[in-house]
């Protein structure tokens, strides 16, 4: 390689590890020179086109595919033909009466596990997000409480909730509303080390879990704030 | 979760602002660019099953996101008509912190390129794809790309000037 063919290939890509390239950049100290100025102005130009991306960017991206996956549920439950609703009859019964069996500290303990990264996010949600997330379920809520740190929909077992977490000073308590399912009977409850509590509240169920039941009665009042008036 | 929901939870996690970034050059408008990288994704969620390498997940989603934002383009050109881009753009940059200095001067020398030279310089810089990699994307001849990012680099210097010029202009030197 000569000086003009390693002029024209820092212009083509400057961070090229080819042989050649970097042969002729060892013996010509006026190239050399002219790479490490091409590799500063790429170091620019990277930083140039790095344009912040906006906050909880990943956080809303999951909102939206959740909240579409239910709509396209709710389209499904409602539009199905003769043919569909006899299969999802068939289907459900017997999803249903697996799902059924297992007693809902289960369900939603297997849900925490599958979805442990939550609880390491401690920035907080904005209170509109968390709104949102309601409503694409079809609930209206009123004074939220104000430290949220993650927010999503997700499917808990058979299910609708939406999926929060609190980050508190004795660790982060985990909150899913199971929006549709009121299980009769307020009761605390410990399940492969997590301490839970489930409350009917509303048309649906409240359950918290965490490592440490100190901060429940507050975060059940809080909640029970917000879903009085629940639709 | 399913482990369809666990592959694209960890895609939109490592691969989100990546994504935003591209996009946002693409379109030069953050809410769009927003609104692009949520409906590649979604995209992406519902064709999930066609991604048959992890390393090939972000070509795949560049892809996605390039078709949604010609999709785009076709429906929204009308309300672009009368808007002069690089104005506007400009004008919020000389309102936002983050847009000041010499980062500037380059982002503005940046949007003055012709789409048909940014793009492959985008995909090389930010998305650290070979020209080989560039051309299958683009659909065009690995020589194209040499030439395509090559006078991209060329214009782009002589937009910004020497070293010097670009201190002066970020320091507002005569």
């Amino acid at each position: 390689m000569n000086c003009l063919e390693f002029r024209r290939q820092l212009l083509i890509d400057p961070r090229t590890t080819e042989a050649d390239f970097q042969h002729h950049a060892r013996e010509c100290g006026r190239c050399a020179e002219a790479q490490l100025r091409a590799l500063a102005f790429e170091s620019s130009l990277h930083a140039a086109l790095s344009v912040p991306a906006p906050a909880q960017l990943a956080e809303s991206i999951l909102l939206h595919q959740a909240t579409e996956q239910q709509r396209n549920r709710q389209r499904l439950r409602r539009g199905g033909g003769l043919l569909a609703l006899a299969a999802g009859v068939v289907l459900a019964f017997g999803v249903g009466l697996h799902l059924q069996a297992q007693p809902l500290p289960e369900i939603v303990v297997n849900h925490l596990q599958h979805e442990a990264f939550v609880l390491s996010m401690t920035k907080p949600v904005a209170a509109e997000q968390v709104r949102q997330a309601f409503a694409s379920l079809g609930v209206t809520v009123g004074e939220l409480p104000a430290d949220i740190s993650f927010v999503g929909c997700c499917p808990v077992g058979r299910y609708s909730s939406v999926h929060l977490l609190m980050p508190g000073s004795n660790g982060p308590v985990t909150v899913l509303y199971l929006t549709d399912d009121r299980f009769e009977a307020r009761k605390d409850f410990v399940r492969e080390g997590w301490l839970g509590r489930s409350v009917p509240l509303a048309h649906g169920t409240l359950v918290l879990l965490a490592h440490d039941a100190g901060q429940f009665d507050r975060i059940e009042n809080q909640w029970r704030r917000a879903l009085q008036n629940a639709t | 979760m399913s482990s369809k929901q666990r592959q694209f939870d960890a895609l939109v996690r490592s691969l989100s602002g990546d994504l935003f970034r591209y996009g946002y050059w693409l379109c030069g408008d953050e809410a769009l660019a927003h609104d692009l990288v949520q409906e590649t994704f979604l995209r992406a969620w519902r064709a999930l099953d066609n991604l048959r390498e992890t390393a090939a997940a972000k070509s795949w989603l560049i892809t996605i996101l390039r078709r949604e934002h010609a999709r785009l383009y076709e429906r929204k050109t009308p309300q672009f008509a009368d808007v002069d881009e690089i104005d506007v753009i400009d004008e919020r940059d000389a309102h936002m912190p983050e847009f000041a200095g010499e980062e500037n001067v380059i982002r503005n020398a940046i949007r003055q390129l012709d789409a048909k030279y940014r793009e492959p310089l985008l995909l090389q810089v930010l998305g650290g794809f070979s020209c080989e990699e560039i051309a299958r994307e683009l659909k065009i001849t690995p020589a194209a790309v040499m030439t395509q990012v090559f006078r991209a680099r060329q214009k782009l210097k002589a937009m910004l000037g020497d070293g010097e010029i670009v201190e002066a202009r970020v320091h507002e030197l005569p």
